[in-house]
């Protein structure tokens, strides 16, 4: 054997000794570790010091800068309201279907507290699942007549977990410029290309899309391996809109784009059934690839759900970071949303009531001087802006405030539509947001209007001068 | 690794609590430690040994056939799984930031001259000094061993982190 590598031919033993030298040079070269630390000589840190300039731990504001005064509720949130240790009815709360007061809501409440306790003391993989949070889950899928649905403990976590949970980095998302905070965090979160088209313009998002089909056709490669998704509201909390879903559903079998609805102010209240967006327009809740809503509104819990496919929702049981790493959602409050639930299937005469009032109001608040009532006029959450703007957003501001003082000194809670000016993606114009349930009567509806009619010239005469 | 074989064996023997105790890690992407973990260095030398000795069993093969057979099968297994498939088998947090990077990118973050690279560098080295050995420089079998070895070697260079020729296996 040994001889026969004395008869080697020579370019043979040319590259082992070529590889040999690879093999020496490996090895007495200097091994690189991964960097635990990074040690810094003294000299290096107190140059890093001398640099460093602190930045105030808290940012100066001006004294009558608005956040933190509050406006403090004493007692229960239902009907009406006490401000400020002032009695008002309550046009401020996401209580459209009236279910936060509701007697059998609570008393189920009190026998689940009594039965479980107050909290679950853990996420659902880790003995915090409950019968109760199993039981929701089924009756929601069953009520929205989706295959599975899973529950979230935190409303603003739902949406901001399920984007994050499908869509990674490299894929691309189209979303309206009017999506609330909650979908724009998830969309930070997902690390994805983000593509925002103009609010309820469908023209917009085709001619995203068919930017996205040419890029496609030039590098088909890539194209195969990127996610497509499109992130909506049925009814926008910014802007009081329905999106156009027939037309995204043409569009998203046109361009092969997977849709993300977010229902959070529409369940409850659109469709005969109240079964949101999808029962509004008549459109096959197959279509849609995931449904996103809390529970906060409506169904007067706290929470949010997510329901489709159970091929679609399985996945986040293991990937939706609230749902994972979260404590699950108390059981009192699962089956305060279990009663709701029932209530909204017995009585679907409420629907058609909440619509008829939105309408009413709606019409009553046409034709303020200086305030435009801006939403579809079936949306109980819309927003009153200012016709002219003043031009600068605290003078704006502080005037819809004196109206909502104006309204609350009169018995009418109203609330400004808040948002984190510095961290929203498309700042929406102050708004006060008059929020319609079904607990208000006709002649409440009616005495919010002329109030805030009254209110407008009061504070724009006063402003003239 | 050697731990969890012995784990493994003991809830055999003494079934009565399975519990996952030092199993936790905060690591965001496994793949880039796993080439690092106890044993499984001896584990793939074991490997190699046992599909050789696999291969020697095989009558039909004489000895330079099977060496050539080893190291044209252990560099194809080499290339597929540390720079052909890319990505990782599981989630992971970071949003998917290695989907496109094979498992050889992937290791130890990208820095390069490790010791574990170093030592899947040379592995491949010593054992086609051996397989030409055992072939007694047989030139056909000289073609086929260091083609083989080349395809192993090349991607393995620093100057090649990242790189897709012709755009061949980019996404």
């Amino acid at each position: 054997m040994v001889q026969a590598f004395y008869e080697a031919p020579a370019y043979h033993l040319i590259l082992e000794g070529f590889l040999i030298l690879w093999i020496v040079r490996l090895l007495f070269s200097k091994t690189y570790k991964l960097q635990e630390r990074s040690d810094l000589t003294e000299k290096e840190k107190e140059e890093l010091i001398e640099d460093w300039q602190p930045e105030p731990l808290v940012p100066l504001v001006s004294k009558d800068h608005s956040a933190p005064k509050y406006d403090i509720v004493s007692g229960p949130t239902s009907h009406k309201i006490i401000l400020n240790g002032k009695e008002c009815i309550n046009f401020a709360s996401f209580n459209f279907l009236g279910l936060l007061d509701n007697e059998r809501v609570k008393n189920k409440a009190l026998t689940s507290l009594r039965k479980y306790g107050v909290g679950t003391c853990g996420p659902r993989g880790f003995y915090g699942t409950f019968d109760v949070h199993l039981e929701l889950e089924e009756r929601l899928a069953k009520f929205m007549r989706t295959e599975e649905a899973i529950i979230y403990s935190y409303g603003f976590a739902t949406i901001a977990s399920a984007i994050p949970a499908y869509s990674k980095r490299g894929d691309i998302v189209f979303v309206d410029e009017a999506a609330c905070f909650s979908i724009q965090k998830g969309l930070q979160a997902s690390r994805s290309n983000i593509k925002y088209f103009k609010h309820n313009d469908m023209d917009d998002l085709e001619r995203l899309l068919k930017e996205l089909e040419t890029e496609d056709q030039e590098n088909p490669r890539k194209a195969r391996v990127t996610r497509r998704f499109i992130v909506v509201e049925g009814l926008y909390i910014n802007s009081g809109d329905i999106c156009p879903l027939p037309e995204l559903v043409q569009l998203k079998y046109k361009y092969k784009v997977r849709i993300l609805l977010e229902e959070s102010l529409s369940f409850g209240v659109l469709g005969e059934h109240g079964r949101g967006v999808t029962e509004h327009f008549g459109v096959n809740i197959d279509d849609i690839d995931l449904i996103s809503a809390n529970m906060e509104n409506s169904l007067a819990s706290i929470g949010g759900f997510c329901c489709g496919r159970s091929f679609v929702i399985d996945h986040q049981r293991l990937s939706g970071q609230g749902y994972c790493f979260s404590a699950s959602l108390p059981p009192m409050l699962a089956a305060a949303a279990i009663e709701a639930l029932n209530i909204m299937e017995e009585d679907i005469d409420i629907f058609r009531l909440l619509q008829d009032k939105c309408k009413h109001i709606h019409n009553a608040l046409q034709g303020i001087c200086g305030l435009k009532v801006v939403g579809e006029s079936i949306s109980p959450a819309f927003h009153l802006q200012l016709e002219k703007s003043t031009g600068s957003r605290e003078l704006d501001i502080r005037l819809l405030r004196g109206i909502i003082d104006y309204c609350v000194n009169r018995q009418i809670a109203l609330t400004q539509a808040h948002y984190l000016d510095k961290e929203e993606r498309f700042l929406p114009p102050p708004s006060i947001r008059v929020v319609v349930t079904i607990e208000q009567t006709e002649e409440e509806l009616e005495k919010a209007a002329s109030l805030i009619k009254e209110a407008a010239q009061h504070i724009f005469q006063q402003s003239i001068f | 690794y050697i731990c969890i074989f012995f784990k493994c064996t003991l809830n055999y023997l003494f079934p009565q609590v399975k519990m996952n105790v030092g199993v936790a890690h905060s690591e965001v992407n496994p793949n880039t430690r796993v080439m690092n973990s106890r044993g499984i260095w001896l584990t793939y030398a074991l490997g190699v040994g046992m599909l050789h000795i696999v291969l020697l069993s095989i009558p039909f093969f004489s000895v330079p056939v099977v060496w050539t057979l080893t190291n044209v099968i252990h560099n194809l297994g080499m290339y597929v799984f540390l720079h052909a498939v890319k990505g990782t088998p599981f989630e992971t947090p970071d949003q998917g930031k290695a989907r496109l990077l094979t498992h050889w990118e992937q290791l130890d973050y990208g820095v390069q001259f490790t010791s574990s690279r170093k030592f899947f560098t040379i592995s491949p080295i010593i054992l086609y000094f051996l397989a030409s050995f055992y072939t007694k420089y047989d030139p056909a079998h000289f073609i086929i061993n260091t083609a083989s070895l080349l395809s192993v070697l090349i991607p393995k260079l620093p100057q090649l982190h990242g790189v897709r020729i012709f755009g061949i296996n980019k996404y």
